[in-house]
């Protein structure tokens, strides 16, 4: 009862990658169902510690070693500074109460997000699979992978009602980017890669002055509220 | 000098095997859900007992009921003890019977002793075993996609759906256990044991309160050795879902290579330990988590769905 030649294994290496890739995408897909702004955080943080580690595994076998370097940096930044500022900015309640307006600002239920989600990760995974691009450090599926988590980000961001969730879904298309490339154009020199890091802090500054200036304004972090601003 | 053991010894093994140790891993589940609870707990051997007690009893049917609530618990149990003459249980090597089925084939096994026993329960008129057996089917027809998109791993993985060639791909490299493909589709076929074995998301397996009672409820009307071959059954379904998990997804290795006897034994003693590994996972995952309201069900099953359909993307490109 054969069907076809079994695809034969890419290797441990390509396999290590691709399942850091599929892992992080998996998180992804964990903030988009994910009801607290709290888990949100952590599941961010550790999608972010998994970029690091892709990048250790990267540098180990391509022997880069500047890598090393932005792997610690980008750990330092991701896993530990913007969970931090983040958590700050939402008022210093989140660990006690929860901040008002981010749990249940879905617009459809969990399962239909994730459903969605599915959709989505495969328009993105087949359409950048299908750029054929490789390289001798791009496991083409992490490749597609970072494709399928720039889109379910964008879900994210669309499906919830809240600024806290769209500043993560955005903080963690950031990740998205890193990932692809990372796997493209691991040998990118260090000051390129600091400077997308740095991109993105800024990102951060901006989203949190606005999570602070619609805190401060509606008493909630709800986007539903900003219909009131008009008229 | 070497024996060998004859092949339809070793297939009778295999059944054997799953038959008597299936009570013994549950009676293992238990104590360690018990101690983790804070509890001194049931005996091992204490579901041995119990059967031996059940099948001593007088048995009991409903007046309406006809011949099939009685002969549906030995279906479901014949069914349940075909299945180990079609997955690796005790050997790497196949055996004669077991290309009989593939993985579907043993899917298509589940399912009937599933629908006999629901088709029982619907004989009774009794609400609740009717309840039990609606809510079965419904969430076993919410996890079948699930089902048939690692069947779909498997194939892309193997080029065939027989279980031997699964357990045969992964032993044969390091490469073929991190790929995505095969770790995405034994993460899925695990949500789905726990599904199947009504550990979380909802049910509680030993519970009797209706609200979130799914398996226990259809056994209710049967009686005496009719009811013990139901618990039996679904201890052997138990078993079953384990050794796949681990035999065909996880663990391939300490299987027998040969027809040696002291490597059908050591493969017999390796499956009981991979046997009582999975149940005591599942007994922390159950003690660790709370169960979800009844429909919320389709969150979990979409998380399974999630965990396969991505399986099987990354193995499209063909590097997952």
């Amino acid at each position: 009862m054969t069907l076809a030649a079994p695809a034969s294994a890419p290797g441990v290496y390509q396999g290590a990658a691709n399942v850091i890739a599929a892992v992080m995408l998996l998180l992804e897909f964990g903030m988009l169902r994910q009801a607290l702004a709290r888990d949100q955080i952590r599941l961010y943080a550790a999608q972010s510690a998994m970029i690091s580690v892709l990048a250790i595994v990267i540098a180990a076998d391509r022997n880069l070693p500047d890598l090393y370097a932005l792997a610690g940096l980008s750990a330092a930044l991701k896993v530990v500074g913007v969970p931090l500022v983040l958590r700050r900015l939402l008022g210093g309640t989140v660990s006690d109460e929860e901040t008002p307006g981010v749990a249940g600002s879905y617009t459809i239920t969990p399962a239909t997000a994730v459903l969605g989600g599915i959709v989505l990760a495969a328009y993105g995974f087949f359409c950048f699979g299908s750029l054929g691009i490789h390289g001798p450090a791009a496991p083409a599926t992490a490749w597609a992978i970072a494709g399928a988590m720039v889109l379910v980000a964008f879900g994210l961001m669309i499906v919830r009602r809240d600024v806290a969730s769209q500043a993560i879904g955005f903080f963690s298309l950031e990740n998205a980017i890193s990932l692809a490339a990372l796997v493209v154009a691991a040998g990118l020199p260090l000051i390129l890669e600091t400077v997308i890091l740095f991109d993105g802090l800024v990102a951060v500054v901006v989203f949190g002055m606005l999570i602070r200036a619609h805190h401060v304004r509606a008493e909630s972090l709800s986007t539903a509220d900003l219909t009131r601003l008009r008229g | 000098m070497s024996v060998a053991l004859p092949i339809p010894v070793i297939q009778l093994l295999q059944v054997l095997t799953v038959a008597i140790a299936a009570p013994g891993v549950t009676g293992i589940i238990a104590k360690v859900e018990a101690r983790l609870q804070g509890r001194r707990g049931p005996r091992v051997l204490q579901p041995y007992y119990d059967l031996a007690k059940l099948f001593r009893k007088e048995a009991l049917a409903p007046e309406q009921a006809s011949w099939f609530f009685l002969a549906a618990p030995v279906i479901a149990v014949a069914a349940y003890l075909t299945i180990p003459l079609l997955i690796p249980v005790l050997t790497s090597y196949g055996l004669p019977l077991g290309y009989m089925g593939d993985i579907l084939g043993g899917g298509f096994l589940l399912a009937l002793a599933s629908f006999v026993i629901a088709t029982a329960a619907l004989e009774t008129s009794s609400p609740y075993a009717q309840l039990g057996s609606s809510r079965a089917k419904t969430f076993s027809a919410i996890a079948e996609p699930v089902v048939l998109f690692v069947v779909f791993t498997v194939a892309l993985l193997t080029g065939t759906d027989l279980p031997y060639a699964l357990a045969a791909t992964i032993r044969s490299s390091a490469g073929q256990i991190v790929r995505p493909g095969h770790l995405l589709a034994a993460a899925a076929l695990f949500m789905v044991i726990l599904h199947e074995t009504g550990r979380i998301p909802v049910e509680t397996h030993t519970g009797t309160n209706e609200f979130g009672m799914i398996e226990e409820a259809r056994g209710f009307e049967h009686s005496g050795p009719y009811f013990a071959l139901l618990k039996w059954g679904s201890e052997l379904k138990q078993l079953i879902l384990f050794t796949i998990l681990a035999n065909v997804f996880l663990v391939p290795w300490g299987l027998a290579a040969t027809q040696q006897p002291g490597a059908v034994a050591l493969a017999i003693v390796a499956l009981l330990a991979k046997a009582t590994a999975v149940g005591c996972v599942v007994a922390v995952i159950d003690n660790s988590f709370a169960k979800l309201r009844l429909f919320k069900i389709t969150e979990f099953v979409a998380a399974a769905f999630l965990l396969a359909v991505l399986g099987v993307f990354t193995l499209y490109l063909g590097g997952g």
